[in-house]
């Protein structure tokens, strides 16, 4: 609906605000009303199964190595068709049968009460129920399977990763988390940028003067970003991923892309590493393969490529033997078969020399963005 | 000097064996109060057992143990009696037996608790020495007659002094035996009582009651009613001999010179066909002619008369001292004038060489065949040649050094047949069994009775049992009862080769671990154990037994093992159960108020059948007896000591049922007990009833038919999707994620 009423068009760039009509408070109810109907289904499905005498089972789609395919059409990581069964009935799965059951129970409450979480908190509260797991990493597993079982991101549950990456721009937003229904924020308003916690997740965007997205992977471009005005320079909207761009992070940039018709620009360093984080927000990761909610196809990554390293003469450094076999690994990958991915991965191997973002600095403090930027944005409109 | 002379002289007067082991009583077990209480009681106690085996008769032995001077502390003076339902010792014989050190009718190569009856003159010197007060003696050998003999010890000539002998009526055959002696039952206590435990563990035939001074009553009676076939006597083995021994074999192979009496002369005189007053050349003159059909005794004394050149009457007064075959002269005291005579032989003469023959003993071939045990012909013969001896040697004619080399010789020699051991009376794995169910009341239990085998010439067989589980008390490690020859072996327990053996096993290979409840129960047979104090209470480690037990005891490991891994399949079943007990009801909690729900589903069903089919399987890893809770009440029946059973009615009839218990006889009912107290709320309903365990073995099947299945269709389904999309190789996808996970 949302995606209807405000489709790409040449509209958007002739006014630089764009009000979008919606009702926020009520798309969230929607969607927590479809995420509670999913998880009472099973609820449902399971109480049955006892009440017969029957043991319960869940139909896991399988997340092994050798179910995450490739889908062309869609250009990201898919889970196949193979599943397994967790049944209560085998003794040896009947302890993660029992808190799949619990998380979906949990999720239920944290979604009916909308309150938050996140994997550390789901963690320590399981120890309230009894339910027990042996560290974090059992229970994050668990909390993939809900996600795998119901096809819905974590998100719907309420259960956020620890933020870390942050958001500064020209954007207006309304919160739907409880307290704060109705109230709006502008993300310009705070210099240190905002958190892309729970509430920002969910919160719905209401309009914004800007006409693209930049996401950084760096903190501290992020501050120089910020200081320089560049969201007010490119009319942009700027994003810090922190590294590998958590969840609710790419799921925002999704949803600033389609919801608000930005186009995606990814500035990393000049290494392997780097050019997969842009990957990643491009076409997901194997890790998230069970959701198709993450990935921003159109997203560009406009730098630093491997080239620009000796068309700009970056001061570099080696590459460490895991680098030049990260490049090799992901030359097999079929999302680097083809085009800037391909040519700039034969690059690196070829130069076995990196560069970090900062090493514009060589050139003056605001080098990268007086000339390195302009120039990539402006090459990124025939991308 | 001659005062010198006489002191000299008497310091080495001989001293008798009472004066022996009055001054040496620390070597028989008569150390102290406490520890002479517990040896009296073993000494008088496996007396009478002996005396019972021997006569086939089921031993009723009853002990008591009362104070003199209650009012006294210890130590203090106790009468000790035991009295036995035994042959009894005919009246002729009780001063001496009773009365005398190192006077028995033990004497003889068969397995026996005691040698000589050393031990009980023992109890009655220390008594004696103590108290100062005779033993009291009750015996009938008939039934009918008693006879009462109070008896005190003359120490320094051992000999008995009779104090009162009294002979009335009675009913009943049997000994009973009462000493006065200083003991300490308030430290001997816990042995003695051990003591009867153990010694009606290994003598299940045997009924002993025991009234200590506290009035308490301790009653084992016997569960079996067949005793063991008694052991026979038999002659030593080749490799059982020292010098000392050939020596005295030859003394007793030895032909003595006949008694020439009235009778002898008529025999001679019968078979030379001669009367009594025959002249000596009438009579050598039959001889001559006769000599083939005489009897070897007739020959002998003719053959003297040859020389001495007597008649008859002449021989009759004559007593042959010594016949000297190196000088060829006879030696004879001449009554008529009181005076030692002698005569020379001749060599050439025919009768020489039957004189010669009858000093010089039997051919070593004929010896050895004849005198020791597993020795044919062919192996004398054989030996013979490996020993450098010519068969037909005398025996009478080897010199000291002769006599040592062939000792030597027998020890070395290979070829000699094991040892028979006809002579021993082991228990039997059966009874022993019986007897380890009803005293520990395990959940398992495993015997085994070796193969007879010897140690220097000595027969032994090792029998074994071990028990776990059930009511047996964890004491941090296997808990040894040691037997040998049915005698409990209580103290230096350190030191046995049987404690060797058991510490060197690594029971954690067997599956053992942690403090198991557990005990071994360990006899050892033969007609000697090698003691290695004259106290009785360790064996020796000789490589033989060591091996024996050792294989004993791996026999039985093995056993264990492989029940202790059922044990542990048992245990996994119930935890496999509690499980489910345990996550059902959460489940079941979560997905009701997940689906809205207000009443939980009805899943106690679905558990229980499940419990009941675990508790089915479980049940066939186990093989515990169904008696045992009978067993239990009957115990407690019985006085404080927990280990005194009273008698329990139809143990032989349980204990049979147990036999038949086998892995048909799998029942249900004791899972029940050891599955239910670990999660009441699936109380898991014992059936035996078939109906049930086929039925859940059949939801278990098809559930496994469905798991299967359900594999195959996944399998399957990943097939068919590889043909479109490509699928990424194993080690790249892991690292896709290890990167995306920082991200994440």
């Amino acid at each position: 609906m949302a995606r209807k009423r405000q489709s790409p068009s040449s509209a958007k760039r002739t006014t630089p605000k764009k009000k979008r009509k919606i009702d926020a408070a009520a798309k969230a109810r929607q969607k927590q009303k479809d995420t509670l109907e999913d998880l009472r289904v099973h609820g449902a499905r399971i109480y049955d199964d006892l009440n017969n005498s029957r043991f319960p089972t869940f139909s896991i789609p399988s997340r092994s190595v050798s179910n995450i395919v490739f889908d062309d059409v869609t250009r990201q990581y898919v889970l196949g068709n193979s599943s397994s069964t967790r049944s209560s009935r085998n003794s040896s799965q009947l302890r993660s049968f029992t808190q799949l059951m619990w998380l979906a129970f949990f999720a239920n409450r944290l979604t009916k009460e909308k309150k938050s979480s996140t994997l550390r908190d789901v963690y320590y509260s399981s120890q309230a129920f009894a339910i027990e797991f042996d560290n974090q990493a059992e229970s994050d597993n668990i909390i993939v399977d809900l996600e795998a079982v119901t096809a819905r991101p974590r998100e719907d549950f309420r259960i956020f990763p620890e933020e870390r990456s942050t958001i500064f721009g020209d954007l207006n937003v309304e919160y739907t988390i409880p307290g704060y229904e109705g109230k709006t924020m502008n993300l310009s308003n705070h210099p240190d940028g905002y958190s892309i916690g729970p509430s920002l997740t969910t919160a719905e965007l209401v309009d914004t003067s800007a006409e693209l997205v930049i996401a950084i992977e760096k903190g501290g471009l992020f501050t120089r970003f910020v200081e320089e005005q560049i969201d007010k320079k490119f009319k942009s909207i700027i994003v810090n991923t922190g590294g590998q761009a958590p969840r609710s992070t790419r799921t925002l940039l999704k949803r600033l892309h389609d919801e608000m018709g930005l186009p995606i620009i990814i500035l990393t360093d000049g290494d392997v590493y780097g050019e997969h984080i842009a990957m990643v927000i491009k076409s997901g990761s194997a890790n998230a393969a069970h959701l198709r909610e993450l990935t921003v196809p159109d997203a560009k990554w406009v730098g630093v490529w491997a080239t620009d390293i000796e068309k700009y003469d970056l001061p570099t450094i080696p590459m460490t033997e895991s680098d030049i076999k990260r490049c090799h690994d992901l030359k097999n990958d079929p999302r680097y078969a083809y085009g800037i991915w391909r040519k700039e991965l034969d690059v690196f191997l070829r130069l076995k020399r990196k560069a970090e973002l900062e090493a514009f600095s060589k050139y003056g403090l605001t080098n990268i963005t007086d000339k390195y930027l302009p120039q990539k944005l402006e090459l990124a409109k025939s991308l | 000097m001659m005062i010198d002379m006489v002191q000299i002289k008497e310091r080495f007067n001989q001293i008798s064996p009472s004066e022996f082991f009055y001054s040496n009583r620390d070597l028989a077990g008569f150390s102290n109060p406490t520890r002479s209480l517990y040896t009296a009681v073993r000494e008088l106690v496996e007396n009478s057992l002996d005396a019972c085996d021997q006569k086939g008769i089921l031993p009723n032995v009853h002990l008591s143990i009362k104070a003199v001077d209650p009012s006294k502390s210890d130590p203090r003076h106790y009468i000790l009696t035991v009295k036995d339902n035994g042959p009894g010792v005919d009246a002729d014989y009780i001063p001496l037996a009773f009365g005398t050190v190192l006077y028995g009718s033990k004497f003889g190569l068969k397995q026996a608790r005691g040698m000589f009856g050393l031990g009980a003159t023992m109890a009655i010197l220390y008594g004696q020495i103590t108290t100062n007060m005779p033993v009291v003696v009750h015996s009938s050998v008939d039934g009918k007659t008693q006879d009462r003999f109070e008896i005190l010890l003359d120490i320094q000539k051992n000999k008995p002094v009779i104090v009162k002998h009294e002979t009335c009526k009675v009913s009943k055959k049997g000994l009973s035996v009462s000493i006065c002696l200083e003991g300490d039952y308030s430290k001997a206590g816990t042995k003695i009582r051990d003591y009867v435990y153990e010694t009606s563990l290994i003598t299940p035939y045997a009924t002993i009651t025991f009234d200590d001074p506290k009035e308490q009553r301790f009653s084992h009676s016997k569960f079996v009613n067949v005793m063991p076939p008694p052991p026979t006597i038999i002659q030593p083995h080749p490799h059982g001999v020292d010098v000392e021994r050939i020596r005295r074999m030859i003394v007793e192979s030895q032909f003595d010179i006949p008694v020439v009496n009235d009778e002898m002369i008529a025999k001679i005189c019968k078979e030379l066909i001669v009367k009594k007053d025959a002249s000596f050349k009438r009579i050598m003159a039959r001889t001559a002619r006769k000599w083939k059909s005489l009897t070897k005794h007739v020959r002998i004394i003719l053959a003297i008369m040859s020389f001495l050149e007597v008649d008859f009457d002449a021989v009759r007064r004559v007593r042959i001292e010594d016949i000297d075959t190196a000088n060829n002269l006879i030696s004879y005291w001449d009554f008529t004038t009181s005076e030692t005579k002698s005569a020379s032989m001749d060599r050439a003469s025919p009768y020489y060489r039957q004189l010669a023959n009858t000093v010089q003993g039997e051919q070593l071939a004929a010896f050895l065949a004849k005198r020791f045990q597993r020795v044919g012909a062919n192996t004398a013969n054989k030996f013979a040649e490996f020993a450098g001896f010519k068969p037909e040697r005398r025996m009478g004619t080897m010199s000291n050094q002769e006599l040592v080399s062939l000792s030597d010789s027998l020890q070395k020699f290979d070829e000699f047949l094991a040892p028979d051991s006809s002579c021993l009376a082991p228990l039997g794995a059966e009874p022993l069994e019986k007897g380890i169910n009803k005293f520990f009341i395990p959940d398992f239990s495993a015997v085994v009775q070796r193969p007879a085998s010897a140690y220097s010439g000595f027969p032994f067989i090792i029998e074994m049992g071990v028990a776990y589980g059930g009511d047996i008390i964890p004491r941090g490690g296997p808990h040894v009862y040691r037997f040998a020859n049915r005698i409990p072996l209580l103290y230096d327990e350190g030191s046995d080769v049987v404690l060797k053996v058991i510490n060197d096993i690594d029971w954690a290979r067997y599956k053992i671990k942690g403090d198991p409840p557990f005990i071994i129960v360990s006899h050892i047979c033969s007609t000697r154990i090698p003691y290695k104090t004259a106290g009785k209470e360790n064996v020796a480690d000789r490589p033989e037994i060591e091996r024996e037990l050792r294989l004993a005891l791996q026999f039985l490991a093995r056993k264990l093992a492989g029940y202790m891994s059922k044990r542990g399949q048992a245990e996994a079943a119930r935890k496999r159960a509690n499980l489910y007990a345990k996550y059902v009801p959460m489940i079941a909690q979560f997905c009701t108020e997940l689906a809205g729900k207000k009443k939980e589903p009805e899943y106690q069903k679905m558990l229980q059948d499940l419990s009941n089919a675990l508790a089915l399987d479980s049940a066939e890893a186990r093989q515990i007896p169904v008696e045992k809770s009978d067993a239990k009440d009957s115990l407690s029946d019985a006085p404080l000591d927990k280990k005194a059973v009273a008698d329990a009615g139809d143990q032989d009839k349980s204990v049979a049922e147990m036999k038949a218990f086998d892995d048909t006889g799998k029942n249900a009912a004791h899972t029940e007990k050891n599955a239910a107290p670990l999660n009441s709320s699936i109380a898991l309903v014992a059936s035996s009833k078939l109906h049930s365990k086929k039925r859940s073995t059949k939801t278990a099947s098809t559930s496994r038919n469905n798991e299967r299945r359900g594999k195959k269709k996944t399998s399957s389904a990943s097939a068919t999707a590889e043909k479109p999309i490509q699928i990424l190789a194993f080690g790249r996808t892991t690292q896709l994620q290890q990167k995306e996970k920082q991200g994440d």
